[in-house]
Formats: structure tokens, C-alpha cells, sequence
């Protein structure tokens, strides 16, 4: 796949007033959902991921990306030494929380694997173990454009020197805000220029 | 084998010296040089949790404020402590960044708006929710930002209150002190302690700092991360990972491992990933790693997730400033695995001129903050 500049990023959309890093070309994109197929009830399940279809999604949508610029796990490990991840979501796995919730209402005991899937960072690590990518991994709740957003941190760490490469995933649950709510999730790889050019 | 990324960032490297212009922190151990005695004295602040039934669970004991505080109220006050404390008045905290470390919650664009109505700064393009390494990665972020040129000073904050949802999944997940007790790199340790934490720090271009006349209280020399990509929630065992944080952060300042003089640990008191982190101490600072004092604050002030990278750079400023090192608490006996220069009984003073305090996280997530006495 060609390396292209981002072009769709858009400014942080917040008040912050800061000159953005420079912006990374991106070696692959995918979304979710890309056809009539792509159900929750039809994501792979992640063993030790219970429960919710955040992680499954989340995992769903980096294996994607990642096998359509890398090929077949894992990646060839000079890149996957300096490839980071960002996970972007606002609301996070909203499914887990709501497990525990409930879980405590009802006055049972919580299950134990969720205490595993407890924290965004756990699915990035299953990837990242996957894939080996040994850069940074970074997990946010972003304001703004969470894609937008997602890529400026992954700028941050390209122009850092932390990564040479970072994939960067924006996903999220139905917030159910009204009954077309559904789950999406995109994922791009991004470099910075010379690794792009490279 | 050639380290592609220490190579970038020391090419990289110091294009904007980075300061600590002002902090604050608020905790069940202390808020500030009280927080720092409790610390050097080894007093855990772990009691019976009273803010929610905690029957049941393998312990009842965190180290709480008193109450029930409301996240968003804690933030926004030690925010603006911290901001005063770097002199930052209403026209500089408007054109000053803020960025936020918190648990995920679906309710964080509110809470980011509403700390930023309440601070007067602006509203944080994101809130950093990657466990416990949330806090320093957005410290990171911000040394970056500053490093580049493209902000003179950046306000980072955190928080963590102990709630009822994850204690009950750090019960579940047979991560809690049974003992009540955080006892990193002993042997007998039975996990950790959660703690309540909110800090804030002003990190700032040296610079900026100097032309506004505010002394700066440390220089953030060096910052690394890196990943294990090992497992979704243990750490690698032989330490690589966090290892390569901490080289990454030495390389960015062109420190040497002999001129560190206390690293303040993540040592949550598990007995995997404390074992993890003294391989990755060992594998870091070489031979060094024998002179160097190691103490895990956390055995005094609790483990506060997200809030807790933040807490422990406080710390870690204050300690060197003072010259007085904090104690290892909670110490039985030696660990085999654990082979460090801890700092146990009664502080140690200390007239080191680095220090480095390390975080790792769930995803095997590392973070290495390098600080400097300004």
C-alpha cells in the first residue's frame, strides 16, 4: 500500500492553542463496519476477553489493519521494535463497567476475568503480544475527534522518537443515544515522514 | 544489538530543556512536605475503608481521604494549587494546555470540560486513561510538546479515588493484600493497597520558566516508554521492556547509570511484577544498580492507578529537593528475586543530582521519568 498523507485529520478541537506535531503519512486504514458481515455477533472471540464486545472489536480492527500493511503475525521485528499503539475510545468498554455495576447491585462477586479486561491497555496488550510491537502504548478518553486525536498523540510519539511507526485505533460502543447507535471503530497505520518515505 | 529508538532520541534530544514550575499533590499519606515526612518515616496510611462496605473482600483496608470526595472537585482544587504554586495567573492558565489522567469512564468529556470551566484552563483535547502508566505518559506527552517548542508550559493532572467498582475487580482478580500491607521486593509480599491520589504538576520550558522569575523546583531530564508485547496484564518477566524505558529516558539526557541516586519504584507489591521490575533494574543500570537506593512509595501512600505516576513524581521531586529519600516500607526479609539497594528503616540522605521513578502498567505499558535537581 502507498503512503499517503493523512489528509481526513482534522484539527484537536479543543482550546488549546498548540501548533500540532507534523502530521505522519498513513501506510493502511480499515473500518469497522466495511460490509453487511461485520456484526458483533460475528467479531473473533479473544480468549480470556469475556462478556463485552469492546475487546473483541478493538483486537478485530487492529488485526485487520495490521495484516494489510504487515502481512501475517507477527511483524517483522526491526519494525514491531519501534511500532506504538494508541488506543482512542471516549466512552471505553462500557460493557465491563456495566458488568461490575451490576455485579455489585445484585450483590454478586465480580468474575474474575473481568479484572483482566479491566483497563483499555489489557486488549492493546494482547495485540502488541500478537504482533510484536514493543513501542509505547498509550490509552485515551479523548475530547474531540477521537481519530483526529488519536493520530496527533501517535505524532507525538513519532516526533518524540518513541515510535517509528504507531498504530492508531479510534473505537467505541453504542452509547444507545438513539436506536441507530451502533459500534465503530477505525484503524490506521501511521509513520512518521522519513519512515513513510523509506 | 543496535537501539533504534535510544538512537532517535538522543539525536533528538534537549532542543528545550523541560522544568517542574509547580506541584501539588493531595493524598491519605500527606499533601506536600508532610506527605514527603510520612513518606521518609514509613508510615503506611492504609485504614478500614469506610466509604463503602468492603465486607468480604480479601482486605478492607486503602489509604482514603476522608469522606466520599467527588473526583472533579479534588482535581480542580489541587490544579489550582499547583498553578499557583508555578505563579500561573487567570491570562497564562488560558493559554496553557491541560492534560488529564483518569480511570476510562464514559463520562470523561464532561469531566474534562468541567475541570477546565472550573481552572480556567482550557478544555484537554483527551483524558489518559492507560492504567498506571495514564499519568506519566501524559507527562511525557507534555515534555514532548515543550521539548519541540510548540508549548511553553503544560499542566498535567491526575486523579484516582478508591470507589467500589475497582476494588471489587482488584479483589476479583486476587491482586489485594490480604495483610492489608504493601511490602515491594519482600519476601512474603501479597499484593497491593489502593490508595486515593490527585496531583497536578506545571511542567514548563526551562526558559519560560527563567523570564518569568519562577524558580524551577526540578528539571524533567529524560522521559522513555516502551512496550512488552508479552501479555495483556503481566509484566515481561526478564524486564526487557521497562528496561528499555529507563535506557531511553538515560540516552534522551546523556545521564550514566552511575549518576542516578534514587530510583522511585512502581513496586505495587505483586510478587510477579515486583520480581519483573528488579530484572528490569538490574538489566538498566548494570553494576550501578548495587549503589543506587530504591524505594516504592506506594507502600506508604497505596497504589492509585492512573493518579499514581503522578503522585510518585512528586515525590520523587520532593525527595530530591529535600535530600532525604523515602522508605521502602513494609520490608520482612530479602526477595532472592528482589536484589536491590532498598531503602528501608529510616530515609537516607542523598545529595544525587538524578533520579528516576518508573511505571508499568497493565499491556505491559512502561514508563521511565528521568528528574533532575534544577
Amino acid at each position: 500500500m502507498t503512503a499517503t498523507p493523512l489528509g481526513t485529520a482534522t484539527p484537536l478541537g479543543t482550546a488549546t492553542d498548540v501548533a500540532a506535531s507534523p502530521e505522519p503519512l498513513v501506510l493502511a486504514r480499515v473500518e469497522w463496519p466495511s460490509g453487511p458481515g461485520d456484526t458483533v455477533a460475528n467479531l473473533p472471540q479473544i480468549a480470556g476477553f469475556v462478556m463485552s464486545d469492546f475487546n473483541p472489536l478493538v483486537a478485530e480492527i487492529a488485526e485487520r489493519c495490521l495484516r494489510s500493511h504487515y502481512g501475517a503475525a507477527p511483524a517483522d521485528p526491526a519494525r514491531g521494535a519501534s511500532t506504538g499503539v494508541v488506543l482512542a475510545s471516549v466512552r471505553g468498554d462500557v460493557m465491563t463497567v456495566a458488568a461490575v455495576h451490576s455485579a455489585l447491585a445484585e450483590g454478586r462477586r465480580v468474575p474474575p476475568l473481568l479484572f483482566f479486561q479491566s483497563n483499555p491497555n489489557a486488549v492493546v496488550g494482547h495485540v502488541t503480544a500478537r504482533w510484536g510491537l514493543h513501542g509505547p502504548v498509550v490509552c485515551t478518553s479523548p475530547v474531540g475527534d477521537p481519530l483526529a486525536d488519536g493520530v496527533a498523540v501517535a505524532a507525538l510519539l513519532i516526533e518524540d522518537g518513541a515510535a517509528t511507526e504507531v498504530l492508531v485505533i479510534a473505537a467505541d460502543l453504542p452509547a444507545h443515544e438513539n436506536e441507530n447507535d451502533r459500534e465503530y471503530a477505525v484503524a490506521l497505520l501511521v509513520a512518521g515522514v522519513e519512515a513513510g518515505e523509506g | 544489538m543496535a537501539d533504534p529508538v535510544a538512537r532517535s532520541v538522543s539525536t533528538r534530544a534537549a532542543r528545550e530543556p523541560v522544568v517542574v514550575s509547580g506541584l501539588a499533590v493531595r493524598s491519605a499519606a500527606g499533601s506536600g512536605a508532610d506527605l514527603l515526612a510520612r513518606a521518609c518515616a514509613g508510615s503506611p496510611a492504609f485504614d478500614a475503608v469506610t466509604r463503602f462496605d468492603a465486607t468480604g473482600y480479601r482486605t478492607r483496608v486503602a489509604a482514603t481521604l476522608p469522606g466520599d470526595p467527588a473526583l472533579v472537585d479534588e482535581l480542580a482544587a489541587v490544579i489550582d494549587t499547583a498553578c499557583a504554586d508555578a505563579s500561573l495567573d487567570s491570562d497564562l492558565r488560558a493559554g496553557t494546555p491541560l492534560l488529564l489522567a483518569a480511570h476510562a469512564d464514559r463520562d470523561n468529556r464532561a469531566t474534562a470540560a468541567e475541570i477546565a470551566r472550573r481552572t480556567g484552563l482550557p478544555t484537554p483535547s483527551r483524558i489518559y486513561t492507560a492504567a498506571c502508566v495514564a499519568a506519566t505518559s501524559a507527562v511525557a506527552d507534555a515534555a514532548v510538546m515543550i521539548a519541540a517548542g510548540r508549548a511553553e508550559r503544560v499542566v498535567v493532572a491526575a486523579g484516582y479515588l478508591v470507589e467500589p467498582g475497582t476494588f471489587a475487580l482488584f479483589d476479583a482478580g486476587r491482586t489485594l493484600a490480604r495483610d492489608g500491607r504493601v511490602r515491594p521486593f519482600s519476601a512474603g509480599r501479597q499484593g497491593m493497597v489502593l490508595g486515593d491520589a490527585l496531583a497536578a504538576v506545571v511542567v514548563e520550558s526551562a526558559r519560560s520558566a527563567e523570564r518569568r522569575g519562577v524558580p524551577a523546583l526540578a528539571r524533567l531530564a529524560g522521559w522513555g516508554r516502551s512496550g512488552d508485547a508479552y501479555h495483556v496484564c503481566q509484566p515481561r518477566p526478564d524486564g526487557t521492556g521497562l528496561a528499555h524505558a529507563i535506557e531511553t529516558a538515560l540516552a534522551r539526557a546523556g545521564v550514566a547509570a552511575g549518576d542516578v541516586g534514587y530510583v522511585n519504584a512502581n513496586g505495587t507489591g505483586t510478587v510477579f511484577s515486583d520480581g519483573a521490575e528488579s530484572a528490569a533494574l538490574h538489566l538498566a543500570f548494570g553494576d550501578a544498580v548495587r549503589e543506587i537506593p530504591v524505594s516504592s512509595t506506594k507502600s506508604v501512600h497505596g497504589h492509585a492507578l492512573e493518579a499514581s505516576g503522578l503522585m510518585e513524581l512528586a515525590l520523587t521531586v520532593l525527595a530530591l529537593r529535600a535530600g532525604q529519600l523515602p522508605v521502602n516500607a513494609g520490608f520482612i526479609e530479602p526477595d532472592e528475586a528482589c536484589r536491590l539497594d532498598l531503602v528501608l528503616g529510616a530515609a537516607r540522605a542523598t545529595d544525587a543530582r538524578y533520579a528516576v521513578t518508573v511505571n508499568a502498567a497493565f499491556g505491559g505499558a512502561n514508563t521511565a521519568l528521568l528528574v533532575g535537581a534544577p
